[in-house]
This record gives structure tokens, sequence and C-alpha cells, in this order.
């Protein structure tokens, strides 16, 4: 016998208590765990998609607030009120490169994905794109469409076939290497057809700039400024004005998380408590037998935090799975749609932390009923009947 | 090595103050010889259990002095009782000895953890004590699969483990059968024929016409045994 195989023998011996405790800690782990899963993935998207757009800044219609920034990076559809007198005149600007897209969504299969009106020469350098399959389009006219390797992967779609958006059969070019990014999951079209097809000639949603030197990026802005009336934003400014909407909303989900790792915590005070009553002749008898009080104080404080251990283990996995599996059909919502299962991080050392947090938490918990335990005499406990 | 195994001196032990002070025990002093078994008779309520528990380190008095193998322990701390209450005396008691999600055997493997055996010895010296008590076949059984006798004796092979000089039994058979009762006694027979010392805190008078010597307590104070005499 060891004092760790008296305290598991312990916890088990009424184990619908055991087991509907360590529920309450594995289920507030488990959602503190899915938020931090997703809110990291989330973030490190974020990082991802604004490495991908390639740009220095961007253009947007005059008063556009974060929510487009955010549709920038996860592709959702945009107002399109950047006339191409405007691109033009953004492309007359001497040291930088700027290309215009069209954001538009359609649906294959009914399920929702990115459209992208595209110059495609000049985004293809733009973004370093590689084909894996097929052509490119032939020219900025061409009627084709050139897909992502995720969503051709999705819906099964090969070169040769054809996709229906708007009405229109359009045959498949080609398709992209991977990117890693929304451009995955994306229908692109030539910009023409994608005006056509939208009925929205000579409009674009935004415009991505890269500027040949990079320190005289606030100079350019100006340029740009002096030139249309719309706004102008750096890709750090979009990238951290982004992050801090999905931060707050990380923040907030993890803090509502905090309230059931909370409440999780009281649940096994009460455990905790209730067998401090229960045993309270057990530990006369065990103090009579020699146990100190330290030692009763170390072997409830033990039950409590292998109740935080094996909560936070299991809230580890059950989070782990709820981020992996299930985060991508909670919400249809573009910033979760793309997130793909493989792109959230199973992080060692998040899992961990959360684990040490989960016992901390509980032997925190376990405090007072430990030292009540402890400071019991070992008269009034053997007396107790 | 002294004959004298437990010696009391004017023991006293008070609760409570003023208007609510109660004298459990006003001014004891026995001597306890070694081997011997000494039992402590008295009606309910007038301080057997709390002489007991002074003997045993379970309590500190109040005042007066309590020496035990030689050593006084009156004045220890709690960590140093706790000590001694591991290796110097057994305790049994009267109900809900044992731990009840624990077998036989790893009760009183218990025991022998709290005295820092390690957990190799710890099983074949339970084993063994579980032989002593003639209970060797039900070593994996919890105590409700035991009837009342067996647990008895399951607690007094616990309270054996760590070689104690003293036990100290606060009316162990006051729970039983005639049956039972007669199984415990046999085996604290053999423990007394072994050289141990059994202090036997009872209400029955068989028992304590086959002690060595009686301690008879009342209103907290030990009477001689000339009144012990006349009050039976």
């Amino acid at each position: 016998m060891t004092p760790s195989k008296l305290v598991l023998k312990n916890l088990v011996r009424r184990k619908g208590r055991f087991v509907f405790t360590l529920m309450g800690i594995v289920i507030g782990m488990a959602a503190f765990v899915t938020f931090m899963a997703l809110g990291g993935s989330l973030k490190s998207q974020i990082e991802r998609e604004s490495a991908a757009l390639g740009a220095n800044l961007v253009v947007t219609p005059k008063g556009s607030c974060a929510y487009e920034q955010v549709s920038i990076l996860t592709g959702e559809q945009l107002p399109t009120n950047i006339t191409s007198d405007e691109v033009a005149a953004i492309r007359s600007i001497d040291g930088m490169s700027a290309i215009p897209y069209l954001a538009e969504r359609s649906a294959i299969d009914n399920r929702p994905v990115s459209v992208m009106g595209i110059l495609p020469e000049e985004t293809k350098d733009f973004k370093n794109w590689k084909i894996a399959e097929g052509e490119f389009f032939a020219g900025n006219e061409d009627e084709g469409a050139v897909l992502g390797s995720i969503l051709a992967e999705q819906f099964k779609l090969k070169v040769g076939e054809e996709i229906r958006i708007r009405g229109t059969q359009i045959p498949v070019l080609g398709v992209l290497g991977e990117t890693s990014g929304k451009d995955d999951l994306t229908v692109f079209l030539s910009l023409p057809m994608a005006q056509k097809l939208y009925k929205q000639e000579g409009l674009v949603s935004y415009v991505a700039v890269q500027v040949d030197r990079l320190d005289e990026v606030d100079l350019y802005a100006n340029k740009i400024k002096d030139k249309v009336s719309l706004g102008v934003v750096s890709d750090k400014q979009m990238r951290n004005s982004v992050l801090s909407i999905v931060g707050t909303v990380n923040i907030t989900l993890q803090l509502i998380a905090a309230v059931a790792i909370l409440a999780a915590a009281f649940g096994i005070i009460n455990t905790m408590m209730t067998a401090t009553y229960e045993r309270k002749r057990e530990i006369g008898i065990l103090q009579a037998m020699g146990a100190t009080r330290f030692g009763v104080f170390r072997l409830f404080l033990l039950e409590s935090g292998i109740y935080g251990f094996l909560g936070g283990c299991g809230g580890a996995l059950l989070g782990g799975f709820a981020a992996i599996f299930a985060a991508p059909y909670i919400s249809q919502n573009a910033a979760t749609s793309f997130v793909k299962g493989a792109q959230i991080g199973i992080d060692p050392i998040m899992f961990t932390g959360a684990i040490v947090f989960s016992t901390a938490i509980a032997m925190i918990a376990g405090l007072y009923p430990a030292i009540k335990a402890s400071k019991l005499s070992p008269v009034e406990a053997i007396s107790y009947e | 090595m002294s004959n004298i195994v437990i010696s009391v001196e004017n023991l006293v032990k008070e609760y409570g103050q003023n208007a609510t002070l109660v004298r459990a025990l006003r001014s004891v002093s026995l001597e306890i010889e070694r081997g011997s078994f000494t039992c402590i008779v008295g009606p309910s309520g007038h301080g057997k259990s709390t002489l007991m528990h002074l003997l045993g380190g379970l309590d500190h008095p109040t005042s007066g002095t309590v020496f035990i193998d030689g050593q006084e322990i009156s004045r220890l701390g709690n960590r140093e009782l706790a000590n001694l209450r591991a290796n110097k005396i057994g305790f049994v008691f009267q109900f809900f000895n044992l731990l009840q999600s624990l077998t036989a055997k790893e009760n009183i493997e218990i025991a022998l953890m709290l005295a820092g055996v390690p957990e190799k010895e710890q099983q074949s010296r339970a084993r063994n004590l579980l032989k002593v008590v003639g209970l060797e076949e039900k070593a994996d059984a919890k105590p409700g699969q035991l009837s009342g006798g067996q647990q008895q004796r399951v607690a007094i092979a616990r309270a054996l483990a760590n070689d104690p000089p003293v036990l100290l039994m606060d009316e162990p058979t006051g729970n039983l059968d005639s049956e039972a009762e007669a199984e415990v006694m046999n085996v604290l027979e053999s423990l007394k024929a072994q050289g141990k010392t059994i202090i036997f805190v009872t209400h029955s008078h068989e028992i304590a016409s086959r002690a060595d010597n009686l301690v008879y307590v009342r209103d907290g104070q030990i009477q001689l045994p000339e009144k012990l005499k006349k009050a039976s």
C-alpha cells in the first residue's frame, strides 16, 4: 500500500459521484481547450492569410471598417464599389504593383464557395502560385476557371469538367498547388468573366498593393489617397485589427469556459467536503494508526488533484476532438468554415498547460476540504459515529 | 528494561472553560506492568475513554505526565505523537475499525505504510499477521464480507502490525455476540502469552474477571480495588 494507491481506492469508492464530479471538470476543460485550439488556429490562419495576400497595402472602399478587413482575409463577399477608373489611377503610380480583386460567392452542390475575379498573370506572380494540374488561364479574357486544391478535392472536380456559376457552365482549366490558405477553397475566374457573371462590370472589391521599397509604405499609402478617395490600410494594420477582433471573441469564449471550470471547481469542493464528513471516522482511525495531520492533508489534496489531472486529460482530449471535428460544422461563418481540420494544431504545450492548469485549479479547490480534514483532532474523529 | 511499560502521574483532563468546564479526569495516577492484561472498567461517561485516549497519545492532557516505554509523551507535538502511535501503540475500537474500501490485508498494510515499511515487505508482513489472528484465507475480503468477530480480529492484526509493546482496546467486544467475543479473547490470550501489554476498556464482568489488574474509573478518578468490590 502506498498513499497514492489509498487515494485511488478512496476516489472510486463512490463511483457515481466520482464520475459526475469528473464530468464537470472534463466539460469545463474541454470547452476551454476547444476555444484555445480554435483561437490559436484562427490566429495563425489570419497570419497565414495575411501573408498569402502578399500585399503591403490594401485599398478598400471608402468608409470600410474592420468587417471588410475580416472579409478580405476570409474570402467573404464584399461590396464592389471601386471603379475601373480608380483602379487605373492606382495602377498608374510608379514603384508599386496593384492587383484588383472581385470577391463574390457562389455555391457548388449547395455549399457556399468563394469566387474571385482576378487578373490571372499578375495575380499568379503576385502570389507565387504553382499549377498542380491542368493549365492556368490562357489570358485575361479566358472564360475557364482555376480551382483551389482543397475545393477541387472536396467536390471531386477534375480538369476538363465543368462547374456551374450563376447559371453558366464553366470549364475547369486547372487546379492550383496547395497554398494552405483560403485560396485552396476558392474558384478563380478572370476578372472580366467574373464581372460579367455577377453583373459588376467595371467594378472591383479591393486592390492589393505591393510596394517596391518597404520603408516607403506610408509614402505610397498617401500617394494612393491623393489619387483616389478610397480607404488604404497597411497589411499590418489590417492584420492587427482583425486579430484584435478575433482576440476579443477568443477572450470572451475563454472567459465563458473559465466560468464552467470555476463551477466544476466548486463541484470538487463539494465532493471533497462530503468525503471529509463521510470519512471522519476513518480519518480518526488513520490518525490512531500514526497518520500525521500533514499526512491526512496530503491524502485529501492528492485526491482532489487527481480529479483535476484526470479532468485535464479528458478535457484536453475531448476539447481537441471537438476543435478538430466539430468546429468546422459549428458555424457557417466564413471565419470557421475555412479552417480545415488538419490546420488545427494539436499543440503539446497547450495540452500540457491545460492539464497542469486543471490540476492546479482542482488542488486549490481541494485545499479547504483538505485543511478541514487535517484539522480534525484524533479524539473528535474517532468519537464520530 | 524497566518492568513498568506505562506510568501515569496526576493526570488531569478538562474540557471547556468556566461555566462549561468538564473535569473528565481528576488527578489519575497508575502504573501498568509489561506483559499484563489490564481492564479499565466503570460506568459510561466517567472518563474511561478519555484515559485511553491520553494513554495512547491521541490527546494532550491538561496537566500531569504519561510515560510510555520510558518516554514522556504528554508534552510531545502532534507529529511526534503520530510517530508514537504508529510504532508503540496498537489501537482497536468498538465500531468501524476498518477502512471500508480496503480489503483485510490492505487495512493492515496501511498501518505498515504509516510506519514507513516498504511496500514489498508490507505484503508478507500483512499475510503473517492475518495468520496470527487465523484469517489468512480472508486476506482479500472487504470488511463488509466479514463477520463482526472477524472484523475485530483484522483490527487486532492491524494493531499488531508494527509490533507495538502496548495494545489499547476500547470495548472491542462490546458489539459482538459471545461466540465472536470468544474468538477475539482467544487471540488476546495468545498475544498476552507472547508478552504484549494489553489495556482493555470493557463493561463485561466476564472479561474483567480474566484481567491481571482492574482499574475502576468513576467520576474521573481511579477508585481503589476495595471500593470496586463494594460497588459490584
